[in-house]
């Protein structure tokens, strides 16, 4: 039975809105077509005995401040060995902090700065001002094995991400990585970074599915083509979401 | 000063009468009204008697309602909010209704669930005498912020009160309080003993797990539920607290638990229900309440509100419990897999502003250890979303009915006979009562056209 290797960083400290939903939608939909998961749980100090590139899939989710601030140093000890395994086509998706820590830097709500891991371009900004946050249920439009797909979730985050020169997708509404922005996220063949925290994949089915299909191919070589699945429950609760959203912008 | 006052006070009594005349319920509106005109609008009311709070993300309603019985029993004359209402609008509308022209409100105790983020709001305005502050889970991320921030505001409320701070001392989040003023002596931890069904490991999603003076992962000799138990820093002792009430023998069979050598008997027998009457003992130990009284509230007062609530139809018993947060809904699933034998479950999931409209907390529940459901209902505003998170939890995707429409969800629960569970998250809750009310009397019917 084919295997796909999960490594969920931070699973304690990261999992502020359901986060770790993700892992478990993984695992279901693999299971549900006879294929298994094995998901490793990485702690602090678990750098010098973590092989980062023997994995499929690293997974962060997103944490409070005061959680980011506790692990910075932890993952810094990582750099090379994480911007190896993403080097090497391993995929990663990261939410929400997750996300601000890849990039340059993350500047907290107290003015104090996070460095990231600096794999990408883009930096991050709190503002000092806690009540100023992008709040609400988001809808991007994204592209996905070359067709277009509104991505559902929702966003609470103070910091504002600039300098992004993939975004994941175009805002449908909602705000994005800054106050009224039109791009979300960051995206590249192999990783996924946006706001949309909590259970992001199991309101997008499509999109948890090209996550899946791009490790289970990467593992075999050859490009995998997944059963469907009965959805028929996630795409009401997709309609029903995305008619309420795009609607009331109307 | 006066006389914006008086101004104040009329124009509030004013909007109030009009909305009773109107037979609108006045609960939040005329705060609401008066507190956009004014921001200090509370402090025109002329309060002499002693303030008692209560805080925290769960149980708040109950123990409210408890302190009110214990002090009603005594025969003093009190006031309070016994069906939330919890903010500074709410707060200011009750004051109104039971206060003079002149502002003066005249009760001998006013025992007030106040909202977390509200408790400096409101008694920067009001004099508090006791403040109980019962635990922080996370709850409406997205209306209250992270959970941090939420007791990082009633920490800075703490640092310059002098009052009683009655605090869980077995919450990490909650006895981090009583060190927020080192100059207040008034400050009483409760902590309930070990019971039966403690665990060595966290079991649900917690909040809380490294030392809030250091920063060391905490240590837990047990947890309850949650990241309530027995902790300690292992690098600056932060958590070694001596309670002023420690109940202990807690018996959920009986249901009974010892306090000051004696046992009381209770209604519910949860270990939350425990903390929650281990909060309102230690209210009433310090207000001197008879024992007798105390004995008999405990035996006997029910909250019911949708609070463990029993329906029944045609020989079928239904509980019905809220659930507004992960804590909740884990120690409700939990409840409900006890229930030896085949049972039902109905899940009503709104994201109205009051429960935020974030839901993602739904995957914090834990459904993969249900036992014996052999068929799940959901209804509400996200029907689908909770149906998708039960289903991806394992549970069979042909076992589940969605019927958004909550009188199409109650009949639907009802079309076969058995042991039924509703949970319901806040704003869920009432409208579930109402539609269970309304089947139980036969006008769903009417509901429907």
């Amino acid at each position: 039975m084919q295997t796909l290797k999960i490594l969920h960083m931070y699973p304690n400290m990261l999992d502020l809105y359901g986060d770790s939903g993700n892992m478990e939608l993984i695992s279901y939909r693999l299971k549900m077509r006879g294929y298994s998961s094995e998901i490793t749980q990485y702690t602090i100090g678990d750098g010098t005995s973590t092989d980062f590139s023997s994995y499929d899939l690293i997974y962060l989710g997103g944490g409070a401040d005061f959680e980011q601030q506790l692990l910075a140093d932890d993952l810094l000890s990582c750099k090379d060995k994480i911007l190896a395994a993403y080097k090497s086509g391993v995929f990663m998706l990261m939410i929400c902090g997750g996300y601000q820590l890849m990039g340059q830097y993350y500047k907290d709500s107290n003015g104090e700065k996070i460095p990231g891991l600096g794999l990408f371009d883009y930096y991050t900004v709190a503002s000092t001002n806690k009540r100023e946050r992008c709040i609400g249920n988001i809808v991007i439009e994204t592209e996905i094995d070359g067709r277009s797909y509104k991505v559902l979730g929702f966003e609470n985050h103070g910091g504002m991400t600039d300098n992004v020169t993939s975004p994941f997708g175009r805002v449908l509404f909602g705000n994005g990585n800054k106050f009224g922005s039109s791009s979300e996220g960051y995206r590249e063949k192999n990783v996924i970074a946006t706001y949309l925290h909590g259970p992001l994949l199991s309101k997008n089915p499509v999109l948890a599915d090209s996550i899946i299909s791009y490790c289970l191919s990467r593992q075999t070589g050859s490009k995998v083509t997944l059963t469907p699945l009965d959805d028929e429950l996630e795409e009401k609760c997709r309609e029903v979401m995305l008619g309420r959203l795009l609607e009331e912008k109307k | 000063m006066f006389i914006i006052n008086f101004f104040t006070i009329l124009l509030g009594k004013i909007i109030s009468g009009l909305l009773h005349l109107l037979g609108k319920n006045a609960g939040n509106l005329p705060g609401l009204v008066l507190i956009t005109l004014r921001k200090n609008a509370l402090k025109a009311f002329k309060i002499d008697c002693p303030i008692i709070a209560v805080t925290g993300t769960n149980g708040k309603t109950s123990v409210t309602n408890f302190i009110a019985e214990m002090f009603r029993q005594t025969g003093a004359k009190i006031i309070t909010n016994p069906e939330g209402n919890n903010l500074d609008t709410g707060i200011t509308s009750l004051l109104l209704n039971h206060c003079t022209m002149g502002g003066k409100v005249k009760a001998d105790y006013l025992i007030l669930e106040t909202d977390e983020s509200h408790v400096p709001v409101v008694y920067s305005k009001l004099k508090l005498e006791t403040l109980v502050v019962l635990n922080f889970f996370r709850d409406q991320l997205d209306r209250n912020g992270e959970v941090e921030t939420l007791i990082l505001k009633v920490n800075k409320f703490c640092e310059t009160f002098e009052g009683n701070l009655i605090l869980n001392g077995d919450d990490p989040n909650v006895a981090r309080l009583g060190l927020a003023n080192p100059n207040n002596p008034n400050v009483k931890y409760f902590s309930v003993e070990k019971y039966k069904y403690a665990t060595d490991t966290l079991h649900e999603a917690g909040e809380g797990r490294f030392c809030p003076r250091c920063g060391t992962a905490l240590e837990y000799d047990y947890y309850q539920y949650s990241h309530i138990g027995r902790f300690a820093c292992p690098k600056c002792g932060y958590g070694k607290i001596s309670p002023y009430v420690k109940i202990t023998g807690i018996d959920l069979e009986k249901p009974s638990f010892t306090a000051d050598g004696e046992e009381y008997i209770t209604a519910g027998s949860t270990i939350y229900y425990m903390y929650n009457l281990c909060a309102v003992y230690s209210a009433a130990r310090l207000y001197g309440i008879d024992k007798k009284i105390i004995r008999k509230v405990f035996e006997e007062f029910k909250v019911n509100n949708g609070r463990m609530e029993q329906f029944e139809y045609k020989g079928s018993v239904l509980t019905l419990n809220l659930a507004k947060n992960p804590v909740g809904a884990n120690m409700t699933v939990r409840m409900i897999n006890e229930c030896e034998g085949e049972k039902e479950m109905l899940f009503v999931l709104n994201d109205n502003l009051a429960d935020g409209h974030d839901v993602s907390w739904i995957w914090d529940i834990n459904f993969s250890i249900f036992r014996n459901v052999t068929r799940v209902v959901t209804s509400g505003r996200r029907a689908y979303d909770i149906a998708v998170r039960i289903k991806c939890s394992g549970y069979d995707a042909a076992k589940i009915v969605v019927r958004p429409d909550l009188d199409d969800a109650v009949k639907e629960l009802f079309s076969t006979s058995g042991r039924k569970f509703a949970v319901a998250n806040y704003t869920a809750v009432q409208p579930t009562r109402a539609a269970l009310n309304r089947f139980l009397k036969g006008e769903n019917a009417d509901a429907d056209a």
